[in-house]
């Protein structure tokens, strides 16, 4: 087991453990859009979303766009990358598109948009995992010196959804190992890929969080200790919960 | 399907602020399914908290096949109001 997990109660699997350590430094590294610092600090705004008041009367709201003010902040980030971590953290079920192209009109670009996203989801994933097993939060890595690659894959276009994506056809290697050859990339696989780097990351996470690309369909054996079936139950679970109509 | 309560118990108490509920709904889990058991539901629990808020603060369709063959059952269960195009 990594050192990540080595003073909890109970065993993690030693692949998920690696995982998770990954994840961990994926997040304290240089991104594409946004340097180390700020990673660690959409980190930690993600965990502050769930005490912050505003949040907490929108989602109370039946209507989130009916209650104006100002979120509880860490005062490390602009305003409107708060405005993302946010709404994504707490009430990601009444994002709208309408509300998405109000961000981008208000200076966020679209590729940074979506790196917010991925550091949410990396800390949402980790963190959720770790609330459920009653261990306390992993404590943020420091951050890494260093620049964003602001690379921007040549092939991104709009497509399907409100964000840019890359299509198989235009990816070349830039998501080798996630979008399947033998059948059409599945819309979650390409949500994220104006910013290759993070759906490698994320999808890393799924591989030993939930299961990997080709034991989802792989019926004729149980990879967890838990089976599909049980597996299935509880994603269609959460997902009712969170409104999720994907 | 046997312990499909106590799964859906525990995801309800993961993602809810009853503590005491979680408390309750972990040791029932751990019992019935064993270290590993909860370890991986737990799992489970976190990656598609996170992955929900990826599909929806991308605004990604469903897929046309998916859509398709899920015409029937999203109907009757109500679900397409959640659906992206709603959210406008």
């Amino acid at each position: 087991m990594t050192e990540l997990y080595a003073s909890t109660p109970m065993a993690i699997r030693d692949d998920l453990a690696a995982a998770h350590a990954r994840a961990w430094a994926h997040v304290a590294r240089p991104g594409s859009w946004w340097d180390g610092t700020t990673r660690v600090a959409i980190a930690g705004e993600t965990r502050n979303a769930s005490s912050c008041s505003l949040c907490r009367r929108r989602k109370e709201a039946l209507s989130p766009f009916a209650i104006e003010g100002t979120h509880d902040s860490l005062g490390q980030l602009s305003e409107i990358v708060v405005e993302v971590v946010h709404r994504v953290r707490t009430d990601p079920g009444r994002l709208s598109e309408r509300w998405y192209r109000g961000i981008v009109a208000s200076g966020l670009s679209e590729e940074q948009y979506v790196e917010v996203v991925s550091v949410v989801a990396h800390v949402v994933a980790i963190d959720t995992m770790a609330r459920g097993l009653g261990f306390d939060p992993l404590l943020l890595t420091r951050p890494q010196p260093g620049l964003p690659s602001r690379r921007r894959p040549a092939g991104a276009k709009p497509g399907g959804a409100w964000v840019p994506w890359l299509e198989p056809a235009d990816a070349g290697d830039a998501m080798a190992g996630i979008y399947p050859a033998d059948r059409p990339a599945a819309n979650i696989r390409k949500a994220m890929s104006l910013v290759p780097e993070e759906v490698h990351s994320f999808f890393d996470l799924v591989a030993h969080q939930y299961l990997p690309g080709t034991a989802m369909r792989d019926f004729s054996r149980e990879y967890r200790a838990i089976s599909h079936a049980r597996i299935e139950l509880l994603a269609a679970r959460v997902s009712a919960l969170n409104r999720c109509f994907y | 399907m046997p312990n499909g309560r106590l799964l859906a118990a525990f995801a309800e108490a993961v993602l809810g602020e009853q503590e005491t509920a979680l408390t309750r709904a972990r040791s029932a889990l751990a019992m019935a399914s064993g270290p590993a058991g909860l370890s991986d539901a737990a799992g489970v629990v976190g990656l598609f908290n996170a992955i929900d808020r990826i599909a929806d603060a991308t605004g990604i369709p469903l897929e046309a096949d998916t859509a398709a063959a899920s015409a029937d059952f999203r109907a009757a269960l109500g679900l397409d109001r959640f659906s992206v195009a709603e959210r406008t």
